[in-house]
């Protein structure tokens, strides 16, 4: 995977930093693939049906990779949604009479909507059992498509024709060439444009940490549904143009296919741009170029799964990448390394303007403070603080109980009150439901009795993801960030809420203005906010995965603060901290509570608890000992015996 | 019907013993390891060419079953470990064992052609009566070699400190060799045992399926299958799938139309798939606990507050 994490910040590379250069680089691919285009549209029949068959399945590979290597969705269902895509065309063509182009629209929305019956499985099966369940899919299509007498059984159907341009525009060549490179250039526009947009480390983190990506705000379920149609509707695209291709047969769509698909994924690069593409070629022209017995071919193409796998895990697009890095390597070490930039670490964006100076930039953003408030706390969330402190109560819990088996209740009937502007302590004992409260607040549990109110609203019926919109946050017990990603990209998800309409936009990230802006703030937010909690250059660069156990904590508590929460549930925020790491946690506490932030703390340290918390609440056994000021709590002999051990 | 069943359940005893030889393997390194079913075609096949150049039977099949497992142990020491080395919850395994499997039906489609070879005929094929349906001692051997395994293969996982120690690697492989456990031998034995069952279901299958390079593949989704619908927590419960598998897909054959084994099988699993994601099973423990937990309810109620 080290070729995808490099990958991930492809973006970052310089020319993005100049708008012209950018302009002009992809004004030149898109000439050179038309370029390329028409030289295939006007060669020779062999060579376009050859490289027809790679571009079909480029598509199909850039797909699933969206699905597999960017969301952890690994699906053997694209074998499936292929063979739909390529029979409903041909279907609609040859028994119905249909134009294919009135075909393709509903070919597409056809397939996706399969997608999303599909993609909601995903809700209910995970892992291991996704991809199995989805190839038992390509399975019954298989059958299905063998069986039945509209589409020719075993013998298959031969595909519609592809109409050939009107006369004026016959010197273009090839039509059928057009519409394959059309299709594989929408696919790539997509896929990219997702790639370099702020709804891709929200997939990330859907596929290494569900529970993050939902405590920031991201819809889990609706995402991976959504994303999965899509994918599947690129599939439905790659049956259409497939069926142009010649005879459409049952064995071009069964479970071998389905696994060649995630082989191409794996065999150019899972989760990178250009991977999925080489390996469709590679996949595509194998049987063709490599003419030998069929029997020592199979054994060839076995041999090669197994040879990359084995010694290039990370694809031919993590060998390239691994070359890259050693010649860069390389030319450090001759001395030229003043110029370069630390690796993993993403030059800023803001075209020209020093990154050290966050606040000019945080200003016009909505939420408007990162962790910062003291500073630059805008007027309007002032004036909407101020109309919502009509109730001195920032969160009520009120009667919550909770069992995870039926009959053996974990929480049992408790109430517990966080004031406003608090910091609010909330210990108690291995096994007490400290980690169940919390669960229950932040919306990872639902909540089986009783009520939670912020603010006097109730929550409790909430989905987490719509908890930060009432300005809860949490941070997680065992920090869960992506590793992939940099801790500003991390902290960045912390914001997710805050974009509006990421789904959509997305689909055209890179083209859009107003991305690159909000590209823009949310990574000096988000370096703003580390430097808060004591995180300067180079953290912010440094990918979650090799930093050590303490600054991801940190980091987690940045991008909880982020976002400028009323409410900050911290799950043991301490724990792996060093001495000076944990005043550090303090001090941004005291800071916080001066800004008006309630806070709940779950902790051991006895010691920090009693220093930092206004309140405290102590549980035992699921049930509520005793809630009050920390001096009351402290003096309290039943919390003395129960917890303290005093 | 009486028929169907035991003939069902003459044929489950198969795909039980391919699942098994998926669900062992699974169990300790969460590895699948898709080229099980080429075992079985490896077993077939050395069994019938030896025998065919007039070796003793069970020599024959000795040396075949010894392939298969020694099969297994090679999978997991070229495909397996080292991918594992670099990532243990991908499904690079996915790839690399597949590809040994187009390797081994390949190599043996080189070797033998692609047609069939004459299997040896290890038991007379009279039939026994049974309740009034019938089965060759071929079929009644089949099924009892099937459960001799089951019972085998439960009695070193739960009684011996080796099997103890499998199940331990199986929920925590770090934590395991950190208590002493030699992981690296005990999945190695793990994929022994899981070739020597995919084996032992080829010798036993031989005589009816007759001996064919491509009977991997078949033998290997029909014991995935048994593997999903028993559930892969358990071993044992492969054998409980398979036995289900066989007589379901008989009965559609027998009352929906000849061709129904194609297809209806996959119906079943994907409902059980969408029923009960971990297996039939599986959800038989969550209803028990459901049933215990209700029992629980009332002395607690009684015994409350027990500040611990």
């Amino acid at each position: 995977m080290t070729a995808a994490r490099q990958s991930v910040h492809a973006r970052s590379a310089l020319w993005f930093t100049n708008p012209k250069a950018r302009r002009a680089t992809w004004a030149c691919a898109l000439a050179a693939y038309l370029g390329g285009a028409s030289a295939i549209a006007h060669s020779s029949n062999y060579e376009q049906s050859l490289l027809l068959v790679a571009a079909v399945y480029s598509v199909l590979a850039l797909s699933l990779d969206l699905v597999a290597g960017a969301t952890g969705l690994y699906s053997l269902g694209h074998a499936g949604l292929f063979a739909i895509g390529a029979y409903t065309t041909t279907i609609l063509n040859t028994h119905y009479g249909w134009n294919v182009f009135l075909a393709l629209p509903v070919v597409v929305a056809a397939v996706g909507i399969v997608g999303v019956v599909i993609g909601a499985l995903s809700l209910r099966v995970s892992g291991l059992y996704f991809a199995i369940t989805t190839l038992i899919f390509t399975i019954i299509v298989n059958v299905l498509v063998s069986d039945l007498s509209i589409t020719g059984g075993y013998q298959g159907l031969p595909g519609p024709t592809f109409p050939n341009f009107p006369h004026a525009l016959s010197p273009l060549g090839s039509a059928l060439v057009w519409a394959v490179a059309g299709a594989v250039l929408l696919t790539i526009t997509v896929t990219w444009s997702i790639r370099s947009s702020a709804l891709y480390p929200a997939l990330l983190a859907i596929r290494d940490s569900e529970p993050f990506a939902s405590s920031v705000g991201v819809r889990t379920a609706a995402t991976k549904v959504a994303i999965f149609s899509l994918s599947a509707a690129l599939a439905g695209l790659a049956g259409w143009t497939f069926s142009f291709l010649g005879f459409i047969t049952p064995g071009q769509f069964d479970t071998t296919a389905a696994v060649n698909i995630l082989v191409m994924v794996i065999l150019g690069g899972m989760n990178t741009r250009t991977g999925p593409i080489f390996g469709a070629v590679f996949i595509g022209l194998f049987p063709t170029v490599v003419t030998i017995n069929p029997l020592w071919q199979e054994i060839l193409f076995g041999s090669i799964f197994l040879i990359v796998i084995v010694f290039f895990p990370g694809g031919f697009v993590g060998l390239l990448a691994r070359a890259g890095r050693e010649i860069r390597a390389k030319a450090t070490h001759t001395g030229e390394a003043q110029a370069s930039v630390a690796p993993g670490t993403r030059p800023s964006h803001s075209n020209g303007s020093a990154p050290d100076e966050p606040r000019e930039v945080t200003a016009p953003f909505r939420p408007s403070v990162g962790i910062d408030l003291r500073a630059t706390l805008g007027s309007s969330t002032a004036a909407a603080r101020e109309r919502e402190a009509v109730s001195e109560i920032a969160l009520e819990v009120h009667g919550v109980s909770f069992s995870y088996v039926k009959g053996t209740k974990v929480l049992d009937g408790v109430d517990f009150v966080v004031r406003r502007g608090t910091v609010h302590g909330l210990i108690g004992p291995n096994g007490s439901g400290k980690s169940t409260l919390v669960n229950l607040i932040s919306g990872e549990l639902p909540c089986q009795e009783g009520a939670i109110r912020v603010n006097g609203r109730r929550i409790d019926h909430l989905p987490a993801w719509q908890r930060p919109a009432v300005g809860l946050m949490r941070t997680f017990q065992t920090a869960g960030m992506v590793s992939e990603l940099t801790l500003r990209d991390n902290v960045g998800l912390g914001l997710f809420s805050h974009l509006p309409r990421i789904g959509p936009r997305s689909l055209a990230w890179p083209l859009l203005p107003s991305a690159r802006r909000d590209d823009e703030k949310v990574a000096n937010i988000a370096t703003a906010a580390l430097g808060r909690v004591g995180l300067e250059e180079p953290w912010p660069g440094s990918r979650a995965l090799d930093v050590p156990h303490g600054v991801e904590q940190l980091a987690q508590l940045a991008a909880a603060c982020v976002g400028a929460p009323r409410i900050l549930v911290l799950d043991e925020p301490l724990a792996g901290l060093s001495r000076q790491e944990v005043d550090q946690v303090a001090a941004i506490l005291r800071d916080l509570k001066a800004q008006g932030v309630s806070t709940i703390v779950v902790e051991h340290q006895a010691r920090f608890i009693f220093e930092v918390c206004d309140e405290v609440t102590v549980l035992a056994a699921g049930e509520l000992v005793k809630a009050g000021s920390a001096a009351e709590v402290r003096s309290d002999e039943r919390v003395r015996q129960v917890y303290l051990g005093l | 019907m009486l028929q169907v069943v035991l003939t069902g359940l003459s044929v489950g005893a198969v795909y039980g013993l391919v699942g098994m030889g998926f669900a062992v393997a699974f169990y300790v390194t969460r590895v699948l390891n898709f080229a099980t079913g080429q075992l079985l075609m490896v077993a077939i096949m050395l069994t019938a060419a030896l025998s065919a150049a007039h070796w003793p039977i069970a020599l024959a099949m000795g040396v075949g079953l010894a392939a298969s497992t020694l099969g297994g142990v090679l999978i997991y020491l070229l495909a397996v470990r080292p991918v594992l080395r670099f990532d243990r919850l991908s499904f690079a395994w996915l790839v690399s064992t597949l590809g040994v499997a187009i390797i081994l039906e390949s190599v043996a489609a080189l070797i033998w052609g692609t047609s069939s070879l004459s299997f040896p005929q290890l038991l007379n094929g009279n039939d026994v009566n049974i309740l009034g349906g019938a089965l060759t001692w071929q079929q009644i051997a089949t099924v009892l070699v099937a459960l001799g395994a089951v019972v085998a293969f439960e009695a070193v996982r739960r009684i011996t400190l080796f099997g103890k120690l499998g199940t331990a690697i199986s929920a925590d492989p770090e934590m395991s060799s950190a208590i002493g456990a030699n992981v690296t031998l005990h999945a190695a034995i793990a994929f022994a045992l899981g070739g020597l069952l995919a084996g032992i279901g080829g010798v036993l299958v031989g005589p009816i399926s007759f001996a064919n390079p491509y009977l991997g593949e078949t033998y290997g989704i029909y014991g995935f299958i048994a593997l999903m619908i028993g559930g892969t927590e358990r071993p044992a419960a492969s054998m409980g799938g398979g036995l289900i598998l066989g007589i379901l897909a008989t009965l559609a054959n027998t009352y929906i139309n000849p061709q129904a084994s194609d297809w209806f099988p996959f119906v079943v699993v994907l409902a059980v798939l969408l029923l009960t994601p971990k297996g039939i099973f599986a959800s038989g423990d969550a209803i028990r606990d459901r049933l215990i937990g209700l029992a629980r309810r009332q002395p607690l109620t009684t015994s409350k507050a027990t500040p611990s």
